[in-house]
């Protein structure tokens, strides 16, 4: 479930609703905002502040931090994971790489903004 | 355990159990006064249908005060409401007692001075009103221990037959107390005469009564807890 | 700090049932969701920490109070609601809102007025017309309003539509914003607990088996797929739950998961396919079904 707030923090950082050096809800407002519960809401900071997109200062809650790349960063582990993911399905349905690379390439094409270079905001 | 009872909140249980019970008093009241209307045309027919009606009333009014703020409560699960507020077991019992004895007694005690109004004032012999209240007497008994019993005991089956059993045996009283020439003699009198066995008859029914009730209050009270 | 509660190995007997052993405690400004199954002994333990009930055995403090002596101290900083309550059908929930102010100093007419409109509430109608949902609603009014410390909820969302289950529960997440409160709650859907609990505490058959933080007591459990046949021996590893086969794929159940088991696993002649977290629904089945080891 923290992996939802996660997600959720990442894609408002990488969209830039967030600014860099904005703070963050606290941990008690967001949760009874999104109505999750505070441990969980701890949880997706701890994670996020490990993967360098925020940073939290003592005293002072939790900023988004300066270096808005980290989003991207995360997004791009999210891909790889997804891509694994990917790549097993595939060996076990026994596809080589070729057909493996041709199936992406039937997504790609099917998916509405087909260029990956276009898809980018950053 | 603070067995100090707290009476601001005691009272505001009475008043809610007084208000739930409101309008079926006020209906009580009413029926009462038609019986005590019938006992004063002071006709045999109208004499009798009146006491009758006089006993049916005062058994409903017991009856239904019992089972709104007792067995109605425990059945409908409001109970689990009342005990959810900073209430302890002794002032759920205090205010459980009180609120009962005021829905009863209201009714109970405006038609019993209604009743005996009604003797002085009509041509029925005015001894008779020794007779009615020991038959008063009666039923604020039966009402006591089937109070006392629907506090303790959940079961509606033995409750209903408490209440019932102890209503009914009004008629052979009624018939005993009939029979003997100490109370029966003077109540055909216009001297109210109070004798020795009908003194002793009434100083048992209230010693009982109070005695129900107290103990009731007693046991139920000090629990340290509802479950 | 005090606690919003702690319970000292506690034990209440019951003819058919008891409560054995029981030592729980929750910080203020935590939530924490109970479950278990029907007759686990969910309503008994929050019967004894509203003090409706006397231990047999153990202490009960409620935010700072002996029970069951100090009980109506305890119950007027306590907000209590349980399934079996029911309101007075004959009366409007302005006469019940009435009634409840009268006792609680700390009644909030402001945030009570704002309850009735989020809860699509009619003050002035009977009860006797209320849906189940609405009377749900109006009891959890009546609770909140009075802003208690703590709030004892018995299956807060059973029964209730949707909607209703949705209103209830961001009415209690509103709750956390004030770091000072805090809920204990018992539910048989699980995914509220999910939801909204900072701690679950598990029982089953009168025992506490588990009490910890959510995250880390889902993150405990996992699900492997694995290829291969399963060792008679692997259903009795100590962090194995459960095993089911099914023709060349076993699935295994783990209750306390480390990363080297994969390796064990595989040591054992079973490749790991792949590894998912457990929701608390499937984490709750297994235990139950294994006896409640968790």
């Amino acid at each position: 479930m923290y992996q939802q707030i996660v997600d959720q923090i990442t894609a408002r950082v990488m969209a830039g609703d967030w600014a860099p050096g904005q703070a963050l809800p606290s941990i008690r407002e967001l949760a009874a905002g999104s109505g999750v519960s505070v441990i969980t809401v701890k949880r997706a900071y701890e994670e996020l502040e490990r993967a360098g997109l925020i940073a939290t200062r003592q005293g002072k809650g939790s900023f988004v931090a300066d270096r808005p790349d980290q989003a991207r960063q995360l997004l791009e582990a999210g891909l790889d994971r997804a891509l694994d993911e990917v790549v097993t399905q595939a060996a076990r349905l026994g596809l080589d790489r070729q057909q493996l690379h041709r199936r992406l390439d039937e997504h790609l094409d099917a998916a509405p903004s087909s260029n990956p270079s276009e898809g980018s905001q950053s | 355990m603070s067995f100090a009872p707290n009476l601001p909140l005691i009272r505001l249980l009475v008043v809610k159990d007084w208000q739930l019970f409101q309008k079926q008093l006020a209906a009580y009241v009413l029926a009462g006064i038609i019986a005590l209307a019938l006992l004063g045309l002071a006709k045999p027919w109208a004499f009798h249908l009146g006491a009758t009606l006089l006993l049916v009333v005062l058994v409903a009014a017991a009856c239904f005060a019992i089972s709104t703020s007792l067995l109605v409560e425990r059945k409908e699960q409001t109970l689990a409401f009342v005990m959810s507020l900073p209430v302890t077991p002794l002032d759920f019992t205090l205010a459980k007692l009180a609120g009962n004895l005021l829905t009863f007694g209201v009714p109970y005690l405006v038609l019993l001075g209604g009743t005996a109004m009604v003797i002085l004032g009509t041509p029925i012999p005015d001894g008779f009103v020794v007779f009615a209240v020991l038959v008063f007497g009666h039923v604020l008994l039966a009402y006591g221990l089937s109070l006392a019993v629907a506090m303790r005991v959940e079961s509606e089956g033995w409750n209903t037959f408490v209440m019932i059993a102890s209503m009914v045996l009004v008629n052979p009283f009624i018939m005993v107390i009939g029979q003997i020439d100490a109370i029966a003699g003077p109540a055909r009198t216009d001297a109210i005469t109070w004798s020795a066995p009908a003194l002793a008859i009434l100083a048992a029914q209230i010693l009982l009564f109070a005695l129900a009730i107290a103990w009731t209050a007693w046991s139920l009270g000090r629990r340290p807890a509802f479950y | 700090m005090i606690p919003a509660f702690a319970v000292q190995s506690l034990s209440k007997r019951y003819p058919h049932f008891a409560l054995e052993d029981v030592s729980l405690s929750l910080q203020p400004g935590t939530v924490m969701g109970l479950v278990g199954a029907n007759g686990a002994g969910k309503t008994t333990l929050l019967r004894l920490l509203s003090g409706l009930a006397a231990p047999d055995a153990g202490t009960v403090e409620v935010l700072g109070h002996r029970l069951p002596e100090a009980q109506a101290d305890a119950r007027r900083e306590v907000g209590l609601a349980s399934e079996d309550m029911r309101l007075y059908r004959g009366r409007s929930l302005d006469w019940h809102i009435d009634l409840v102010r009268q006792i609680f100093p700390s009644w909030d007419d402001d945030y009570a007025a704002t309850l009735v409109r989020r809860f699509d509430l009619k003050p002035q109608q009977t009860l006797g017309g209320y849906s189940h949902g609405q009377r749900v609603k109006a009891l959890l009014l009546l609770c909140l309003a009075r802003r208690p410390k703590l709030l004892l909820l018995d299956e807060p969302t059973t029964g209730l539509d949707p909607v209703a289950r949705l209103e209830v529960l961001e009415a209690l997440a509103d709750v956390l914003r004030d770091e000072r409160r805090s809920v204990l709650f018992s539910s048989h859907n699980t995914a509220d607990v999910e939801q909204l609990a900072d701690r679950i505490a598990f029982l089953h058959a009168g025992r506490l088996v588990a009490d910890a933080d959510k995250e880390s007591f889902l993150d405990q459990w996992r699900r492997v797929l694995c290829l291969g046949a399963a060792p008679p021996t692997l259903a009795a590893w100590p962090e194995v739950a459960a095993v089911r086969s099914a023709g060349s794929q076993v699935e295994v159940r783990v209750r306390a998961w480390r990363e080297d088991l994969s390796d064990r696993l595989a040591a054992a002649g079973l490749r790991v396919e792949r590894v998912d977290p457990m929701s608390l629904e499937e984490i709750f089945v297994t235990a139950v079904r294994t006896g409640g080891a968790a």
